[in-house]
């Protein structure tokens, strides 16, 4: 261990960033005890390693979270009526009826995590003096997440879903909440379409990703879905002027439509949403000027988002049963001589998001007069997916592409003004186009079940970005893993969860960090840029986690 | 669920038996624990007896087996049916401790049913690999001579001729008890089962 790491010239940020807030920000993990409540029924009903979901699971979701065929005989705690269901007959002249459920469904979840770092911990690529001396230690023992969440239906096809972080790492002011929605499924029979055709969701939700981040399995978060566009504002390479802070792993606030079946057969969600580029919170962006929705003249709960302007997300798969056994092919899973089983299947998929980044600069018209600027940088991310599953073993993938629109500002004879703006910059008159910031990456994962009970899963995440590598040059501590060289991070992360019970579990995972350097230098030989001591600041790290 | 054991074989012990003479009725009670319970004359050396022609059927239907625990005589051949509009599988870990006799029936579909005939004496933890908590249990009688307790832990086997047997109790959660019985003359015995 290095002895002198407490005077190690280190910037917390490079530190929080591939290290700590890898699992202060783990992601959530939910199953839904609730339901286990409400059936009696087992966690493995719905969840392989919870919460995965089973192929059951994803036809209970679909379905509005109940069971898709005759839910109330599989009820044990019924539900109470909030009306009679003869009160339809006197429709409008009364309250359609509608039911909650019998027991609150409400579950709680808590996670705990021990993680040791790597020898190489404290030689992160940071080369500017931080402002007070840090230190990543090799060990340590952290609180995650205690949240409470509730789910369920009241009827007529009318679910929603809930759940909150009351704390996070120990502190209480760390929480927020995470899905928060109502869903109301087959709406399209107002308009005669098949069942599960056309369902509407509203509130904020996580997108509907090929692969879930806010219910995902990992320990750690997929690379891609937390990448943001962050264009670079320094002379090391062409510049960029973009600052977009969305990425996939936060939740949208809006409404959807979506229809299919997640188990089988094709499904598609169309959502639009807030635009969020900027990051700023809702409370930030409140005015006691105008009204909101618990406004008055002392300011409302504010708005989040930075225009008019609605972002898109489109996403359509299909997924190939495989089965052999024509009959359960169809079934919502296979029946197998050992018992019922996920299908064998192949899931494609596709998935699109347009939006526009919206920024705000101090200006002058070609007048002279002040003004304020307004960027608006389309921007988009595309990609596909795959998942392909085989009795106990499930080999997903992404690949994603983003691209924003570049809009350098210029002078008022039209030249770029040099990024970043300093105190002799000229203020600028409009935008010019310039090359986009783009990036791309994914991830390839695979898991199987060894036993009911133990669940080994080996994952390869990979980020290309090249206003990453930009700042990385300026020497940005939020971007050690890029540099002169390397324009990519690269990590693989095996690991194995077991199930001590039903609803506890505990998760390994040893992930070997992407390469970094501190310094690079001309190799003589080639006259190419070449690290110098290159070195993976390795963690392995333990989570325990349960729900009730 | 080994405290849970404990508790039931301990408490099961006492049995409370009345005999009485050719064709007598045997009753008593399964005290102790609280989960379903069955008793029977045990096999009787020399004695063979048909099996029915028509067994039991079970029932899969919202996530339950109905009934829970169901007594047969061995070579009785059980029913095995799946109400419910969800996949269920039946298996057996075991017979009567005996990992060799596990069993996996499979998975059918609504509304049809599968048989099998038990050929073995013991108790039959029945399962569903798909729904962990569903839990059943057959109990395979040697003899004719069986009864499932009712709630209280009462129980009566009628028909039974005079002789001694070995009378065997079982309660979800213990495992079997046995004690000898004489069964026959008119008069009424007192039998204790002890672990």
């Amino acid at each position: 261990m290095n002895k002198s790491a407490a005077r190690f010239p280190a910037h917390v940020l490079s530190v929080l960033i591939p290290v700590l807030v890898m699992v202060l920000t783990s992601p959530k993990s939910e199953a839904i005890p609730a339901f286990s409540r409400q059936y009696h029924t087992s966690c493995q009903t719905c969840h392989i390693a919870f919460p995965k979901l089973n192929d059951f699971g994803k036809a209970f979701k679909d379905a509005g979270f109940k069971f898709p065929k005759d839910d109330e005989t599989f009820l044990k705690v019924p539900a109470v009526m909030l009306g009679a269901p003869a009160q339809k007959d006197v429709f409008p002249r009364s309250v359609w009826p509608g039911e909650i459920p019998g027991l609150p469904p409400i579950g709680l979840r808590m996670n705990m995590f021990f993680q040791a770092t790597g020898a190489k911990r404290n030689q992160f690529n940071v080369l500017s003096a931080p402002a007070a001396p840090q230190f990543i230690p090799a060990t340590d023992f952290e609180t995650g997440l205690f949240s409470i969440f509730t789910a369920g239906n009241f009827g007529g096809d009318i679910a929603f879903w809930v759940d909150d972080d009351i704390s996070v790492s120990g502190q209480n002011a760390s929480g927020g909440l995470g899905d928060a929605y109502m869903r109301f499924g087959n709406i399209g029979r107002f308009a005669k379409l098949p069942t599960d055709t056309l369902n509407l969701r509203v509130g904020q939700f996580e997108l509907d990703l090929p692969f879930t981040q806010a219910r995902t399995y990992n320990l750690s978060p997929y690379d891609i879905y937390s990448e943001a566009n962050i264009g670079a504002v320094n002379a090391m390479g062409a510049q960029q002027n973009v600052a977009n802070q969305f990425a996939f792993a936060g939740a949208a606030k809006g409404i959807e439509l979506s229809g299919g079946h997640n188990y089988g057969g094709y499904h598609y969600s169309v959502a639009m949403f807030n635009q969020n580029t900027s990051g700023v919170s809702q409370a930030s962006n409140s005015s006691r000027y105008l009204p909101s929705a618990t406004g008055g003249s002392s300011g409302g709960i504010g708005f989040g988002s930075d225009s008019s302007t609605k972002d898109i997300y489109a996403r359509l798969s299909y997924r190939f049963n495989l089965e052999r056994d024509p009959a359960s092919r169809s079934a919502i899973q296979a029946a197998g001589t050992t018992g019922p089983h996920d299908h064998t299947y192949l899931n494609v998929g596709s998935f699109y998001l347009r939006g526009n980044s919206r920024q705000a600069l101090p200006g002058v018209t070609l007048a002279g007069g002040n003004t304020l600027l307004v960027a608006h940088e389309p921007f988009y991310r595309a990609g596909g997916d795959f998942s392909f599953n085989i009795r106990a073993l499930n080999v997903l993938g992404l690949y994603m592409y983003g691209r924003d629109k570049n809009l350098l500002p210029v002078d008022s004879s039209g030249n770029p003004i040099p990024l970043p703006f300093g105190s002799t910059s000229p203020l600028p008159t409009s935008f010019i186009s310039s090359f986009p910031a783009v990036f791309h990456g994914g991830f390839v994962e695979a898991d199987y079940m060894i036993l009911p009970w133990i669940f080994a899963i080996a994952r390869w995440d990979g980020v290309h970005s090249s206003a990453d590598r930009i700042n990385a040059l300026a020497l940005s501590p939020g971007f050690p893993y890029f540099g002169a060289t390397q324009s990519a991070r690269n990590r693989f992360t095996p690991g194995v969860q077991f199930l001590i019970h039903p609803n506890v579990k505990a998760s390994f995972e040893y992930q070997i960090r992407p390469r970094q350097s501190v310094t690079s230098a001309v190799d003589p030989v080639t006259g190419l840029q070449k690290l110098q001591n290159p070195f993976r600041v390795n963690t392995a790290l333990f989570g325990l986690e349960f729900v009730y | 669920m080994t405290k849970t054991r404990k508790f039931l074989i301990a408490t099961s012990a006492a049995l409370f038996v009345s005999a009485a003479s050719y064709a007598a009725t045997l009753s008593g009670t399964v005290a102790g624990g609280h989960g379903a319970a069955a008793v029977y004359i045990d096999a009787i050396p020399g004695k063979t007896f048909p099996a029915p022609a028509k067994g039991p059927v079970v029932d899969q239907k919202s996530l339950l087996f109905q009934p829970h625990v169901v007594v047969v005589q061995q070579g009785t051949t059980v029913e095995f049916l799946n109400s419910d509009t969800v996949a269920h599988n039946i298996f057996w870990p075991s017979i009567s401790g005996n990992k060799k006799m596990s069993h996996n029936l499979g998975t059918w579909p609504k509304g049809e049913k599968r048989p099998f005939k038990f050929d073995t004496a013991g108790v039959v933890p029945l399962l569903c690999n798909v729904h962990p908590e569903m839990s059943a249990f057959v109990v395979v009688s040697p003899t004719p001579y069986f009864a499932e307790a009712d709630a209280s832990g009462a129980y009566k086997i009628e028909n039974i001729p005079a002789g001694s047997y070995t009378l065997v109790s079982w309660r979800e959660g213990g495992r079997p008890t046995s004690k000898p019985v004489t069964v026959g003359g008119g008069a009424t015995a007192v039998a204790k089962l002890s672990k």
